[in-house]
């Protein structure tokens, strides 16, 4: 078993990954996916195993300055490492590596290096490259049908694959055999997108050897150095006065405090909440206008949005658009909490789209969140809409 | 949302402001000022208060920031909207590292890693400085059709000129004209929805504009002054 040294994964993984198997990154164009296979290798050079990375889009020393500006010098494992080179022929330059490819565009030559490397190898070692590179240099078909095959060696002869995939819009045949046959695991590294990619996650899609937590999603961010560090969402709850927000902070939350004198929110609430293997912080802010200027503070880095309104409450939907502004988040996805639907005079969701004049694309969910009616479900939406799908 | 500012006088004067979500093939002959147009297309944008993504693997990202800064005067006040991806400098071998402007991609083939710079960029003008207007550049496809197969550029810009759609950016395209064959021309036209034409007849310099306006604009005769685009009107 191997550790893959990405946060929390290994524990999903129930352990890691078996020796004899195969691990994809499979990765949405944009997102910085590289770093993850290049950490899984870091972190199993300190254990003693081999390294054989196959460049197929940068030069053998690009690479290496890469590991040292995550802070992952090689200059240790000198004996230990290895880069199969079938990138410095496509540029026209040379090339000191031990394997180097000729002809990187004609899938045979690369072959027959990957199968001797493993061929010589005496297990313990952890063969790494790009998917999408290899297929855009040697064609769909053709390249699968050899990583299909390479796969069979790292099983026979007991070493491991850890492969990087950029999901390019390749035929949907070529992507689902990816995605569900080719390999033992996949876990799908996404970007949280609302106009601009301004997030990113991954989860496991498939493991096929043992029973893993599948589709919970962990936020990263990638740190020079340090690699993919895992990271909790804020969530911001916000609204008019006496909306409801402290209310539907506490039911959503595991645990939260809130910060009230008489009823009345005077700083803020802050909650923290663990559903469908996804968790958040929650920060609800007051209601009442004279603290609108410390809440652009709270705002900030604010992943989405719960808009909380009183159903009662038509004449206070100008102040409820006005909240997003105020806080600075217009624009992040968000859901609208139609609040108090159990009061008799309560507006119907249709009539408050109706009065609310704000983006079609914006769900409204009725709730009671002094019963906690509507608020999971509400969260779901908003994870939802910041998770997209790949 | 208000259009976007071609940034070329006189032939901007009669296309108008360009719809946000337009991608704009930039193709023409060498050798006849393409960049310098290119290049005051980007500072149009930075002068309007948009952010501007500069993808090159034609020159540094020096070399590039030093084409502004000592054409375009002002343009010190704007290098916070302005990003450059360098595809060049690590494939040449130099051991140089990101700047607060320019992140380096270690090569024109390595279409991942500029995707990868191209999101982070976004990301930090639209959502760290709020700045929701953009333009982004390619200089030039025709470098990438050098080192990738049309298949792999086809798809890497799939992705991309829809990622403008949604930002209702603009992104602008520099396509070497006789550099490829027919079908390669075909096939990336597909993606944009207008394209900046240029030709050279016996030495004089001709550009129009096709899908910017309802119909294709006249040839402009034009010259190249310095770092200015002059257009006959
Ligand atoms: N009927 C009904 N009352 C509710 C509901 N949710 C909250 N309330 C009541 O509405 C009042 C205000 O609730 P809070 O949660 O404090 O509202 P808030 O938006 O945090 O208020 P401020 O922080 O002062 O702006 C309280 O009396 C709650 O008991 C609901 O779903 N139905
Ligand atoms: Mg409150």
């Amino acid at each position: 078993m191997i550790k893959t040294g990405i946060p929390k994964l290994d524990d999903y993984l129930n352990g890691g990954l078996p020796t004899g198997k195969s691990l994809l990154y499979y990765c949405q164009p944009g997102v910085e996916g590289d770093v993850f296979g290049m950490q899984t290798t870091y972190i199993n050079l300190q254990q003693g195993y081999k390294s054989v990375c196959i460049a197929t889009a940068s030069s053998p020393d690009v690479i290496r300055g890469k590991f040292t500006e995550f802070g992952w010098p090689l200059e240790k494992f000198e004996n230990q490492f290895e880069i199969i080179d079938a990138y410095s022929a496509l540029i026209g330059a040379d090339s000191s590596e031990k394997y180097v490819v000729e002809d990187p565009e004609n899938i045979k030559n690369l072959d027959k290096v990957i199968t001797e490397v493993i061929e010589d190898s005496s297990g313990k070692v952890i063969i790494h490259g790009s998917i999408s590179n290899i297929i855009d240099m040697c064609g769909e078909d053709q390249a699968l049908e050899y990583i299909e095959n390479w796969n069979k060696y790292i099983m026979l002869y007991d070493v491991v694959g850890i492969y990087n995939f950029t999901v390019w819009p390749y035929s949907d045949k070529t992507v689902e055999r990816i995605k569900d046959e080719l390999f033992n695991a996949v876990i799908r590294i996404g970007g949280v997108s609302e106009h601009v990619i301004f997030g990113q996650y991954y989860s496991v899609t498939k493991a096929d050897w043992t029973k893993a937590m599948i589709d919970s999603s962990i936020l990263f961010k990638v740190l020079r150095p340090g690699g993919v560090k895992a990271f909790i969402p804020k969530l911001l709850v916000t609204g008019p006065f006496n909306a409801g927000k402290s209310s539907f902070v506490q039911s959503l939350s595991t645990r939260s405090v809130s910060v009230d004198r008489m009823g009345t929110t005077v700083a803020l609430d802050i909650g923290h909440i663990d559903h469908k293997g996804f968790s958040a912080d929650i920060f609800g802010t007051p209601g009442q206008e004279r603290f609108d200027p410390i809440l652009k503070l709270l705002g900030g880095e604010a992943m989405g949005v719960f808009l909380v309104i009183d159903s009662v409450k038509g004449n206070e939907f100008e102040r409820a658009r006005q909240m997003l502004e105020v806080t600075r988040t217009r624009g992040l996805p968000c859901v609208i909490v139609a609040n108090k639907q159990d009061l008799p005079d309560a507006l119907s969701i249709e009539e408050i789209k109706r009065q609310m004049e704000i983006s079609k694309n914006i769900p409204i969910v009725p709730a009671v969140a002094k019963e906690k009616k509507g608020v999971f479900e509400a969260f779901e939406i908003l994870i939802d809409q910041i998770m997209v799908g790949i | 949302m208000t259009g976007y500012k071609l940034g070329i006088n006189g032939l901007g004067d009669v296309i108008g402001d360009i719809k946000g979500g337009t991608n704009i093939l930039l193709i023409g002959p060498p050798m006849c000022g393409k960049n310098i147009i290119l290049n005051n297309i980007m500072f149009q944008g930075l002068s309007d208060g948009e952010f501007a993504v500069f993808i090159t693997t034609a020159e540094s990202g020096e070399n590039i920031i030093n084409w502004f800064t000592e054409n375009k005067k002002g343009v010190e006040d704007h290098m916070d909207q302005f990003g450059v991806i360098d595809c060049v400098s690590k494939t040449l071998g130099l051991n140089v590292g990101d700047t607060q402007t320019i992140k380096r991609v270690s090569s024109p083939v390595n279409l991942t890693g500029i995707s990868v710079g191209i999101t982070s960029f976004f990301e930090d003008f639209w959502m760290k400085k709020e700045i929701h207007k953009a333009r982004m550049c390619i200089d030039s496809l025709s470098t990438m059709l050098m080192y990738s197969n049309i298949q792999t550029v086809f798809r890497f810009l799939h992705v991309h000129s829809r990622r403008i759609k949604t930002a209702d950016a603009i992104g602008i395209y520099i396509v070497e004209s006789g550099m490829h064959d027919e079908q390669t021309i075909v096939t990336v036209k597909q993606l944009f929805d207008g394209v900046l034409e240029i030709k050279n007849e016996e030495d004089n310099l001709f550009i129009r504009a096709l899908g910017l306006s309802p119909k294709p604009t006249k040839w402009f005769g034009y010259e190249i002054d310095g770092a200015e685009v002059i257009v006959e009107v």
